[in-house]
Parts: C-alpha cells; structure tokens; sequence
C-alpha cells in the first residue's frame, strides 16, 4: 500500500445511530435503518440529493429472515438509481462497509457517499443457532459450534498463556457498562460490579452471562466525503487515515492444536490488520500515540487480546495494565468508552459503531464518555469465526 | 475518467458449466482462481486483495465468504464480500485498484446448484408480509416483467423469440457440444425463452497500469467507465417495462469512458439475458437501440455474429447459467473480447466493449461496465 497523501483524504461528515434495545417493535427493518440514516443525513447537513453512492452494511441475511434482506433497504437509504452494493463479512461488516464507502471516494469515482445498515438480533428468535451455520456443515458444524463456545475456548487459552483469570474477565465487564452509562445510545447501560459478573450463570465456561454482549436491534449510518468536496463545501469532518482488512483461517481446529497457522488464544489477523493500519497513517508508536480506542469486543476476555493485537502493549500485559485501570475512561489509553461491543451488539452495524464512536471522540462530540483532548483514536471489527477483521486510524 | 488509477483485467477464468458433485465448491473456487492467475501470468502472492460476490442463501451458509477466504488465498490477505451481486465484486475490487492503494485484486462469484431449491432460496428474499406468499421467485418476476414489455411495445414477443434464437445460435459455436438446455416456462415466458440454472464460477484478476507495465502483461482490457445502480426494492413501486437503474448506470459508465453514441461506438456487447425481454429492455436502457427498432435490428442480424455489434456471442445466459455470477461472466466475456482470448467465438476486431450485468427480481440490480483495448484518457 502507498501513503496517501493529505489532499486525498477521506472525511467523516456524518454520524448516525439509533436507539439500540433488545426489541425494537416500533421500528421495521427498513425503519431501523431509515432512523440511523435521518440522523447522519441531518448530522452531515446534506440533501440525498448530494449522495452518489450507498454501501449497505448487513451480515448474515437469517438474521432478518430475509434473503439478500439489503434490497428491502433500498428506499430507506434513498438509494433508487443510484450506485448501491452490500457489504459482509460477518461481524465485521460495519467496518467492512466504511471502508467500500472510502474506496468509493479514493478511487475518484464519488464524491459523498453514504454506509447504512441495521439488525433485529434481538427478534431473531436465537442468534447462537443462525451463527452456527457460518460453520462448515460436514466437520464442524456438529460439534455444535457457536460463537459463544469458539471464543470460550480462545478465553480458555488465554488463560494459559498469559494468567487471565475470571476476574479479570469480569473487570472488563465492570469497565465497559460503566462507560456505557455514560452513553445514551448503549442497550446494557447498568452498572455491575464483580461480584454481579462472577455470580451470574454460565454459558460456556469460562463465560458467563454478565461476560457476554446482548443481542440488539437497531441501526447506524456515516457519511463519508472527499476533501476536495469538504473543503469547497466548508464542511466539518474527521479523517481515516489509516485502514485495512485482513482475514485468517477459516477453521478452528486449524487455530488450536500444537502447531496452530494462527493461536486462537491471539487475534493473529487483527494485529496484521492494526499493523497495516498503523503504516498507512504513519503510526511508529501506538501505545504513545492512540488516545482511544474503539476495539469489537463481543465477550469481555476478547477485549484483552484486541488491546494486544492493536499494540497498545505487550501480548499478556493488557491484563495487569487493565487491573490498573490504564483503559479506563480517565486511563492512559481509554478503551471502549462507549461501552463496546460488550453492551450493545446490534451485528450488522456493530463494528460501523466502533468507527463512529471513534470518529466522535477525536471530533470531541462523544458527550459524557468523551476522552479528553482526544485527536487520534482507533477502531476494529471481527468477523466471521474470529476470522475477518478490520481496522481504521481516525484523526481530527 | 475519475479514477486516480485506471484499472485493467489482465486475467480470467470462466468455469463451463459443472455436472455432477465431484467437486466440493471450495474445491471449484480454488481451480477457478488459480486458473484466472494462470491466465494473467501471475501467482497468489502478486495478489493484494480479493472481492467475492458470495450469496449465503444460494450457498447455503451464513457469512459464505469465511468459507472462501481459503480456496480464493484470502488467508493472511484483504477479503470483502459483496452478497448483493458478483457483479459488485467486480466494481467494488476495480474501485481499490483506481485508489492506487492496492496493485491488484482478484475478483470472483460463484453459483451453486446443489445446496437447495434456487426458487425457494430467492423466494427467502420476498418480502415477507406481502410477496413472499405469492410465491415470488427471480423468474417469476422476470415473467412479470416480460408481460410489462409485452403490453407497452407491440411486436416485444417476436423480438424476444428472435433474442433466444440468435442467442442459442451464438451458443453453438461458442460451446459447441453443450446441451444449453430450456429452463421451465412462466407465462409469457415459454422454455425455450430461459435456461435451467447450473452450476458455475468466475474469476478476474485487475491490476494496475504501472503492475501491468512492470511484469510485461499483455492483453489487458482497461476499465474506461463503471457504472451501477439499483431500482425500489418492491416491484409494485416499479414501471417494469422500463429500466431507470440501468438508464442511471449507463449515464455513469458512458461519461467516465465518453462514450457519446454508444449504438455506434461498441464493437461487442455482452447482455445478461435472464430472459430474452431483459435483454430487449438493457438495448433501450443501454441506449443501443430504441423499443420501436427493435424488430427490424434483429432481422437484419445487426446483433448477430457478423453484424454491426453482436451482442452475446458467448451465448449469453441462455447458453450457460450460473445464476447468481451470470453478471460477472459477461463482465469476464467482454474482457475476453478485448483481449482476443475469448476463442471460438472471438470478434475479429473487438477493441471497445460494453458488459451489462442484472440480477435480482426483474433485474433490481444493473450494472454497465466498458472495457477498452487502449488505456484511455487518464485523470
């Protein structure tokens, strides 16, 4: 990849999200994604009239009981004869989504382009049983496999190599609901302690209900403009500097074993992705220089290895580092401040939220989570069977 | 043309139709793209991203694209997906090829036949509340709209059995031995008018002009205008004898390549004739040829192998259907025609080409792509 230069960027110029709960019986699918797109169009203080472009954001189609369930969204993104395609890859797809949008604007061929989407995960009936047909139908699909299950195995090693406890998984939870008390958009918003995580049920050992993210419904939307186009239109925005995407192995018996192509203790794909990242934006030091961070987290032991895979320490130094409250709102490095993933987890746009809440941090508009003095902030995304990731470096 | 790098196909691969269940579709993928590789000179490393048109329902899992990240080389590598159409792959991955932020992409779609009932896997894709118990299926509505074009241009019925034969002749030198066999008939759509689905892959390799001047790679037909659009998501919103997307993405492709009379500028044309009146509907949409001229363009073979500008010398969908990557083969088609490796059924002087690509209900989704043997006007 080369350097981009600066009067090529790509800018945020509008954010949308809506109200993220466990149903949203007031709202239809389009009607969920019509909410998020209203708000970022009011947000970027633009007409449809000014979109060229929409990259509709949705992960697996069961989870709306619609096939291809995107051409169902085509008016509510205003998208009639206009250039509109559908990103997925899985749980990454909202990140995924932001950068199609970008690449319609770097490569020259758009101006604005608009990235939408929305979930019901909660109406979906159960989740666990759409996500685990992501799975291959002759070997593992049986076991059964789940996407609870996979990453209790990945805390399960995690364990081993580097002394994470049930109580530091638990920390993670306090930390992020906390944090999401602060945000109004967040589903989980009450406050726990360590205690109320250690004493909730199990679900797949080590993880029990408090470690694990809801299942939510609800929408969000960005707006993405050239430079050249921010600039003679006098508009505000907040630049991608960096991004890349990079997947792994497809099967988990292939991340575990002796010899593993990949540890599934470790997100391997997500730190290359980081890495990737961090190039293009000219990031030598990430530790000193992200001042927050965003990182998809969808179960409280996987925020340690993100924090890992990002470099913003050592592999394994996350756990002491979160045991001293370094990624805490006020912490060196805040993570989350959102509340994550791990408070609100609506699939099909989860990860478009790390960007946006990301973009509104270092825009200084992220309300009462706001980091301080935030102008550099990062956000990710994981797909697939912990398989696909994104990442981005976001900068005021 | 906008691009700040102007993308080029320098390989393909299209998979004939596959009978029988000897090979696994991971299997199917890997020979495509390796093949595509092969065709371009190139091996996976020179890859640095790949774009998949895979669909969950027609394959039958969710996030089909975990399943390919393996047999396409996506492991340790950049991997999107575009379920909406495979011909979205292609626009998506040329986009990151004209950022100059990767070298090269390896475009793909596939289609499989065996995973379910394609008519039950589309009508998933029905809304749920008012079409889904019509029963809606992708040739249903493609007969809903035959019988819309049927009404509004008197003669549409002549037309379109002459499509059928002259796509079916063009299919007989294309893949001679192949038994192109009918699909069922919807009113007004008889057999003989479609093509039963099979299963089927594809693959392109873009690249960039300085990739493509350092590795010395020949025959390379340049991406001069993309453009792609979609109509309302509910047929009922929709005047079906009419294609305002595909009016929308011809505007698009036609001035980024400045093509000003397209039914004079073409010398091929590739058309996904989902049915003989969608072709009839992409000649007025593409602006090649006017509803009322229809009749008379045919009889004097102006479409036909040896005409002013054959359109489907490959056979188009009639001869080989893949459903869900039937897009992205005429895209791979055209390429081939302006590469002079399109083999049998070759132009002899094919050095601008138009690609149209529909899918979905009554082709929901359109797409216009020209390919030209010269580079082009740069940005």
């Amino acid at each position: 990849m080369n350097i981009i230069s600066s009067r090529d960027r790509v800018g945020i110029i509008g954010i949308g999200q809506s109200e993220f709960r466990a149903r949203r019986d007031d709202a239809s699918y389009p009607d969920l994604v019509r909410e998020a797109v209203v708000l970022a169009m009011a947000d970027a203080k633009l007409d449809f009239d000014a979109i060229e472009g929409v990259v509709y954001s949705l992960s697996p189609d069961a989870m709306v009981g619609i096939g291809n369930a995107e051409r169902l969204g085509v008016d509510a993104v205003g998208g009639r004869s206009k250039r509109f395609l559908r990103i997925n890859t899985g749980g990454a797809t909202g990140i995924s989504s932001v950068t199609a949008a970008y690449y319609h604007i770097a490569s020259g061929a758009c101006d604005v382009v608009l990235t939408a989407g929305a979930d019901k995960v909660g109406e979906c009936g159960d989740s666990q049983t759409v996500l685990n047909k992501i799975w291959d139908p002759t070997y593992e699909r049986q076991l059964p496999l789940g996407t609870i299950n996979m990453l209790a195995m990945s805390a399960v090693r995690y364990m081993k190599m580097y002394g994470m406890t049930e109580e530091d998984m638990a920390r993670v939870t306090v930390k992020n609901r906390k944090q999401a008390a602060l945000n109004p958009r967040a589903h989980l918003r009450k406050i726990v302690s360590i205690d109320d995580v250690m004493s909730s049920r199990i679900i797949s050992w080590p993880l029990k209900l408090l470690d694990c993210c809801p299942q939510s419904s609800g929408g969000a939307a960005m707006v993405l403009a050239s430079e050249q186009y921010i600039h003679d239109n006098k508009l505000d925005a907040v630049w991608i500097t960096g991004l890349a995407t990079v997947a792994e192995t497809y099967w988990m018996g292939d991340r575990m074993g002796a010899d593993p192509t990949a540890e599934h203790a470790d997100a391997h794909a997500l730190a290359r992705s980081f890495q990737r990242s961090y190039k293009m934006a000219g990031i030598t030091d990430p530790a000193k220089q992200v001042h927050v961070a965003e990182l998809y987290a969808p179960f409280s032991n996987t925020e340690y290895h993100s924090i890992d895979a990002a470099a913003l320490c050592k592999k394994g130094e996350s756990i002491a580092m979160m045991r001293n409250g370094e990624f805490e709102l006020g912490g060196r490095i805040p993570v989350n401040t959102s509340g994550g993933t791990l408070c609100t987890n609506a699939i099909a746009v989860t990860a478009m939220a790390r960007v946006a809440e990301t973009a509104l941090q270092v825009w200084g508009r992220a309300g009462a989570h706001q980091v301080n003095g935030a102008k550099l902030g990062i956000a990710s995304g994981n797909g697939g069977d912990h398989q696909i990731f994104g990442t981005m470096v976001l900068e005021a | 043309m906008p691009y700040k790098v102007q993308p080029g196909v320098v390989g393909t691969a299209i998979r004939p139709a596959i009978a029988g269940n000897a090979r696994s579709l991971e299997e199917i993928i890997y020979e495509t793209g390796q093949a595509a590789l092969a065709d371009a000179g190139l091996t996976i490393d020179d890859i640095d991203g790949i774009v998949v048109g895979a669909n969950d329902q027609f394959d039958g899992r969710a996030i089909s694209v975990m399943m390919a990240s393996g047999p396409t080389g996506g492991v340790d590598r950049d991997i999107l997906s575009t379920p909406s159409a495979g011909e979205h792959a292609f626009t998506m991955g040329a986009l990151r090829v004209a950022s100059g932020h990767y070298r090269t992409q390896l475009v793909m779609a596939w289609s499989p036949t065996e995973a379910s009932s394609l008519s039950e896997a589309q009508r998933l894709g029905a809304d749920p509340y008012y079409h889904r118990a019509l029963p809606l299926d992708e040739l249903s509505a493609h007969a809903l709209q035959a019988g819309a074009i049927e009404a509004k241009v008197p003669g549409a019925r002549q037309a379109a059995l002459a499509v059928a034969a002259k796509n079916r002749a063009h299919a007989a030198i294309a893949c001679p031995g192949s038994a192109h066999p009918a699909g069922i008939a919807r009113w007004p759509l008889s057999a003989e008018m479609t093509s039963a689905p099979v299963s089927g892959c594809v693959a392109l390799i873009l690249a960039n002009a300085n990739f493509i001047a350092e590795r010395g790679l020949k025959n390379t037909a340049w991406v001069r205008g993309m453009g792609w659009a979609t109509e309302a998501s509910f047929l009922g919103d929709r005047a079906l004898a009419d294609a305002p997307a595909l009016r929308a993405a011809a505007e698009q492709a036609y001035a980024e390549a400045a093509i000003t009379a397209p039914a004079a500028q073409f010398d091929v044309v590739e058309i996904t004739d989902a049915t003989p009146y969608a072709e009839l509907l992409a000649y007025d949409a593409l602006s090649l040829c006017a509803p009322q001229d229809w009749s008379t363009h045919l009889s004097d073979g102006s479409f036909a192998r040896g005409g002013r500008m054959p359109v489907n010398l490959s056979g188009g969908v009639l001869a080989n259907n893949p459903v869900f990557c039937t897009g992205l083969i005429r895209i791979a088609e055209i390429a081939n025609q302006v590469r002079g490796k399109a083999g049998a059924h070759q132009h002899p002087d094919a050095r601008l080409g138009l690609a149209h690509a529909g899918s979905g209900f009554a082709m929901q989704y359109q797409a216009a792509i020209v390919l030209g043997a010269e580079q082009g006007a740069r940005a």
